[in-house]
């Protein structure tokens, strides 16, 4: 084996396992060796409804050592905006809230889904990562995370290690990370199931809350043959803290009707309904199993993915991602993605809740949350990537897709009226990204 | 320990499989290309990971799921 041959090799196999860690190094081209790999770019978000914007700059760097040795830094700044589903439910008359922050209050017009249009916020996120091999078949990564925004901050720090077996052909890594968040929302975080109160009055509230996450993934690559490769990963994640959304609320409904519960607010303003904080359990224990397959068709490449999670809160999801890499000539390339996911909602999952104060009523539930991700939805995602290469050799791609939720309330929880209204705040978005690879 | 040992002897068989598949070094030439590594755009993976960690209920699979991210 030739000394560059076997740096291709390597570098095929760190490329081809480092996708256990999510801010993955880029792969190198073997020939350059480049002290300095920009892989840049600018994303846009934007959902329909004058739902949440996301307008995002990221950038990974990485600096190449000798000995293989490399250090990736990642960089993020996101600037978000819009407004976004609040959990309560539609109603035939205009609804009035208090904001999060007990500042003020908003109205929602008759008949439109209540949305919270307070939401905007600056979100930056910091990660670094050194990947070294060990001995002539191991690569160990050692990385750290950190990211903030208005209300909430995170600590993270990860390792992974990757040992390659039969003439590299088969690869069983495993990592670990662990992470600590700490939420400080706008307001204080809301005592669960208390009511949302009059402006001004924020005596259910307190101070920050955190949580810890611990993920474990363990994983195998295997070359099937010359154009096959295949990979499959196990990962539990565990989750332990608070893990309420504190700005979610449910609408507390009449028996009969399945009308918001009327409040008269108070002189400086406030609800105009029973408003409950959601309240998730403080432990989450997620299961998944991950597999992909890249098969190359004379020049054209398949990319299938599907996973598979389950959770402790009753949540099963399948997702299937399909990309098709089709060469025009040899320095251009479209590739066609479409993404599938379905996933049940969690067993705390409610539309509304009963009237807590009615003492002939249905007992309040110890947990509940109307989040419509938590809820049972189907979503598609489609797009089209287009990418080429320049004059001096660097990489460019553009990428536009189409990203649908539509979601279905249990029909054992619609109460009433509700049967006359859509219930699931149906989401669609557009995902715009511009990147920009270079060598320095 | 035998569920260590146990836990081995699967690790043990599964690369055995493994060993009959596979392509000799001098075969890598299409696996080596920038195209078949199994994440060919970092950059978009992560802001794949990230978009639908804040609007669905599952998270990672490919790599830590992780946090980092208040996501209303």
């Amino acid at each position: 084996m030739t000394i560059s041959k076997e740096r291709s090799v390597t570098a095929t196999l760190a490329a081809a396992t480092c996708t256990l860690l999510g801010t993955v190094p880029a792969p190198v081209d073997a020939q350059e060796e480049p002290k300095w790999d920009f892989n840049t770019s600018v994303l846009y978000y934007g959902e329909d409804g004058d739902r949440v914007q996301d307008a995002s700059l990221k950038a990974l760097i990485r600096r190449m050592f000798v000995d293989d040795r490399y250090l990736t830094l990642g960089i993020t700044v996101d600037t978000l905006t819009g407004a976004t589903p609040s959990g309560a439910i539609r109603q035939d008359g205009a609804q009035t809230f208090t904001r999060p922050s007990g500042n003020g209050s908003y109205v929602v017009p008759a008949g439109e889904h209540p949305l919270d249009d307070t939401f905007h916020d600056t979100r930056v996120a910091l990660s670094a990562n050194w990947t070294q091999p060990t001995g002539r078949a191991g690569l160990f990564d050692v990385g750290t995370s950190f990211s903030k925004e208005y209300d909430y901050t995170h600590l993270g720090v990860n390792a992974r290690y990757a040992h390659d077996f039969n003439k590299r052909n088969t690869t069983l890594s495993a990592g670990i990370s662990f992470s600590q968040d700490s939420v400080d929302p706008v307001g204080g975080s809301p005592r669960p199931l208390s009511e949302m109160l009059d402006v001004g009055d924020i005596s259910n509230r307190s101070g920050s809350e955190d949580k810890d996450i611990i993920d474990v993934v363990v994983g195998i690559t295997q070359v099937i043959n010359p154009k096959l490769i295949v990979q499959a990963n196990y990962s539990l994640s565990q989750s332990d803290g608070y893990l309420n959304n504190p700005y979610k609320v449910l609408s507390v409904v009449d028996p009969i009707t399945g009308d918001t519960l009327a409040r008269t607010p108070g002189i400086e303003g406030g609800p105009s309904g029973i408003f409950l904080f959601e309240n998730r359990p403080d432990t989450r224990t997620q299961h998944s199993i991950y597999t992909q397959a890249k098969y190359y068709m004379g020049g054209k490449v398949l990319d299938v993915s599907y996973r598979y999670m389950t959770d402790d809160w009753e949540i099963d999801s399948h997702t299937v991602d399909l990309r098709y890499r089709w060469p025009l000539g040899s320095e251009k390339y479209l590739e066609p993605h479409l993404r599938f996911y379905t996933q049940s909602e969690a067993e705390f999952y409610r539309l509304s809740l009963p009237d807590p104060n009615d003492p002939n009523g249905a007992p309040l539930p110890a947990y509940a949350s109307s989040d419509y991700r938590l809820g049972n939805f189907d979503a598609i995602t489609a797009g089209l990537k287009y990418g080429w290469t320049t004059k001096n050799g660097n990489e460019m791609s553009v990428r536009l897709e189409w990203y649908r939720q539509t979601g279905t309330i249990p029909a054992d929880q619609i109460i009433g009226n509700q049967a006359n209204r859509d219930n699931y705040p149906d989401l669609n978005a557009v995902i715009a990204q511009f990147s920009y690879r270079f060598d320095l | 320990m035998k569920k260590v040992i146990l836990l081995a002897g699967l690790v043990m068989a599964a690369c055995a499989g493994c060993s009959s598949m596979g392509v000799e070094p001098w075969e890598r030439d299409v696996l080596a290309r920038e195209e078949m590594q199994l994440t060919t755009d970092p950059l978009e993976a992560a802001t794949d990971d990230h978009i639908y960690f804040s609007k669905e209920a599952s998270s990672g699979g490919r790599g830590f799921g992780g946090g980092g991210c208040g996501c209303n």
